[in-house]
């Protein structure tokens, strides 16, 4: 028998490394990506907060480029991106070069067609975005929806223009309340139930 | 068929299945709920899953539980350590209130005393709420140990291997079937109520609270501590006798035996409540699931449990009935090893389909592991049966806490690194298995001395002037029943008992 679980595991795990080896798939990089857009936000000062502030965006093609840049441009993806403050000890918001990997922007603010001329965009922070320090970044999209540029609202090291949101709770007085009720209810039953046992104890003896 | 030996009761008590001398059940029958062992079975296993759903409901929601309350992956690795971490004494506690005042008031106490840190972790604002809810909620998993207190009351040495297996593996199914209820019943409350994902989770967590209390509830009213009646009641009419705290711990944390099996289980079931701790988070974020995709895949692992545990507790019966204790011992340390090295694996494998599979095998090798050694666990102590399976369950969460601060916390290791590790821990901490040996069975590696027998080991817990007051005769009825665990070959040699021929009245 445990011959037979030897050689079933062997099969499973030579399995896996084939598929492994057909891997290779198509990687866009970030750091290939040229810094092609002009992105910047606004937003009132001091802590922003979700589902009430707004951040007002606006991107547009970085003049200072070639004609012929953005031919290949068909959308604009702009998102909430964490600073590297609010990635500190979080591995589910890493940066990773393999766009497909980096989870550093979980966040879509807006998604319109490209076009040369400048465009706005007026965001009400949503009500899930949790409490973090924030920028803001642009992705263009070819037609195949891969990534060809991007522009960003703070520098390279991602630390200048950063704003901090802070996030709903989540909690409400009602739901405060039931779990107080339903706790209490929970050990006064206990009690109650011991009272019981004991009197049906007594009455037995009686 | 007349009872074996004149017995002083009024009235012989009728029971629905076979009975031993000790009138616990010789059969285990799983679709029957006759009072009192199949209905012991059903309301301890369910109220044993209840408070594995509680305790494991986190994990699955950890991906918008960790964005409401801002929590780093420290955080993370702290709560899941503090959830199995209270078990470890609240296990040892209970074994103890068990032995004293029966399975049936410790259990339910413990149930709904733990219950509001379930309804508290709808109100948790911060890491270290959080963390705190987490460590009270764990406490409730220490009615494993008043499970298997339960089954090895109200079940024979034939099957009592069977009846602890299934019971603890279809109570640990909690710990899997969290992982589909609770993303399942955070989508409901989001679909149904509209709620936003941070008010949505808190809600869902009032399921899994009412579960419990429900189950606790049941208990109180439907169950009984051994098949001649309560604890309390038995104790009143001179049936049973009261032991003494202090000598009922003594004989339990003296017996080497008990620390060994804590070692070892903190290895095959320490492991299973890690797992069950980052096996969702651990696919999601390396293989970009969905959360609900993540969940079904982690649930695989602990869902398992309905054959893995019960499987591993049959095991031990069959090969028990060839080869006796040393069969079980063997088989224990086989599975076990085997598991360590399918972690191993599980580590090292880098694509979705092959991670499911090998995860998949790991479980039922780990809890396999789980199920075998409470085969061995019942014949460890008559008299302090409870302490033992405290100490043995315990040591399971031992090995979580031990195995989740090593290789789970902060950002050391990656994931893939830490279960790899920890199969080798696995295979290591499984050794000590070589040094368990039974005078009148034998070892992994000796055979049974010759000059010992069932009796000598058993009454060795009990002084002279106990011996006298009476307060020994459950230990001889056991010691008598336990004579199966010389194998088969040694059955022809053993003196005709009541165990071959059983009670029917």
């Amino acid at each position: 028998m445990a011959a037979r679980g030897l050689l079933l595991v062997s099969i499973l795990v030579l399995s896996c490394f084939a598929e492994t080896a057909f891997g290779a798939e198509n990687i866009i990089s970030f750091a290939s990506l040229k810094k092609t857009l002009v992105v910047s936000a606004s937003h009132k000062q001091g802590l922003l907060k979700a589902g009430e502030d707004k951040i007002t965006v606006t991107w547009g093609l970085n003049q200072s480029f070639p004609a012929g840049t953005d031919s290949a441009y068909k959308t604009i993806k702009v998102k909430l991106c964490y600073a590297p403050i609010s990635q500190v000890d979080r591995a589910w918001r890493k940066t990773k070069d393999n766009l497909a990997k980096d989870k550093t922007c979980q966040f879509k603010i807006v998604a319109k067609p490209y076009s040369s001329a400048n465009q706005t965009f007026e965001w009400v922070i949503e009500r899930d975005v949790p409490s973090a320090t924030y920028f803001v970044r642009a992705y263009a999209f070819d037609a195949n929806d891969h990534e060809v540029g991007y522009g960003q609202n703070t520098n390279a090291g991602k630390t200048t223009n950063l704003f901090e949101i802070q996030a709903i709770t989540g909690r409400h007085v009602s739901l405060d309340i039931a779990s107080v009720c339903f706790s209490a209810f929970s050990v006064v039953s206990l009690m109650g139930f011991f009272y019981a046992e004991k009197r049906k104890a007594r009455k037995s003896q009686q | 068929m007349e009872v074996e030996g004149a017995k002083p009761e009024s009235n012989p008590p009728k029971f629905t299945l076979p009975v031993d001398s000790e009138h616990k059940a010789t059969e285990f029958r799983l679709f029957s709920v006759a009072a009192p062992h199949m209905r012991a079975f059903h309301l301890s296993w369910i109220s044993f899953f209840s408070c594995f759903v509680s305790t494991f409901a986190a994990p699955p929601l950890l991906p918008i539980i960790r964005d409401n309350l801002n929590l780093t992956s420290t955080d993370i690795g702290n709560a899941g350590i503090a959830a199995v971490s209270g078990a470890v004494f609240a296990r040892l506690a209970m074994g103890t209130a068990c032995d004293l005042f029966g399975p049936r008031l410790a259990s339910a106490s413990l149930i709904l005393l733990t219950t509001p840190a379930v309804y508290f972790t709808s109100i948790a604002s911060s890491p270290v709420s959080f963390l705190l809810v987490r460590f009270f909620t764990g406490f409730s998993i220490a009615t494993f140990v008043s499970t298997q207190f339960w089954m090895s009351s109200m079940f024979s040495a034939p099957v009592v291997g069977t009846a602890n297996g299934v019971a603890g593996g279809w109570g640990n199914l909690g710990g899997g079937a969290t992982q589909l209820i609770m993303p399942l019943v955070y989508e409901l409350i989001r679909h149904s109520t509209g709620a936003v994902k941070f008010t949505a989770w808190r809600i869902a967590f009032f399921i899994p609270a009412l579960f419990q209390t429900l189950s606790a509830f049941a208990v109180l009213i439907f169950g009984q501590d051994l098949p001649d009646g309560n604890f309390s009641r038995l104790q009143k009419s001179g049936d049973k006798a009261k032991d003494k705290f202090s000598n009922v711990f003594y004989h339990g944390v003296t017996n080497y035996r008990g620390w060994i099996l804590a070692l070892t289980y903190g290895y095959c079931f320490g492991v299973e409540l890690a797992v069950d701790n980052i096996i969702a988070e651990y696919f999601y974020d390396r293989f970009n699931l969905k959360l609900h995709t993540a969940g079904i895949i982690a649930a695989s692992f602990g869902l398992a449990n309905i054959i893995s545990r019960p499987g591993g507790g049959m095991l031990s019966d069959i090969v028990a009935k060839r080869f006796g204790m040393r069969g079980r011992l063997w088989t224990l340390w086989v599975v076990q090893t085997l598991g360590g090295v399918l972690c191993i694996i599980l580590g090292r494998v880098g694509s979705l389909s092959g991670s499911i599979a090998v995860m998949i095998a790991f479980s039922l090798f780990v809890q396999a592991a789980c199920g075998l050694t409470f085969g061995v666990v019942p014949f460890v102590s008559r008299r302090s049966l409870g302490v033992i399976s405290g100490m043995t369950g315990g040591g399971g969460n031992v090995g979580a806490v031990v195995t989740q601060l090593i290789f789970f916390k902060g950002s050391r290791y990656s994931k893939e690194m830490g279960i790899t590790l920890m199969g080798v821990m696995i295979i290591c901490c499984t050794l000590p298995m070589c040094l368990i040996y039974f005078p009148q069975w034998g070892g992994m590696f000796c055979g049974p001395s010759s000059k010992k027998t069932e009796e000598d080991y058993y009454m060795s817990e009990w002084n002279p002037n106990e011996k006298e007051k009476g307060l020994h005769q459950a230990s001889l009825k056991f010691a008598d029943n336990s004579r199966s665990e010389r194998g088969g070959r040694s059955k022809a040699a053993a003196i005709p008992t009541d165990e071959s021929s059983p009670t029917q009245v």
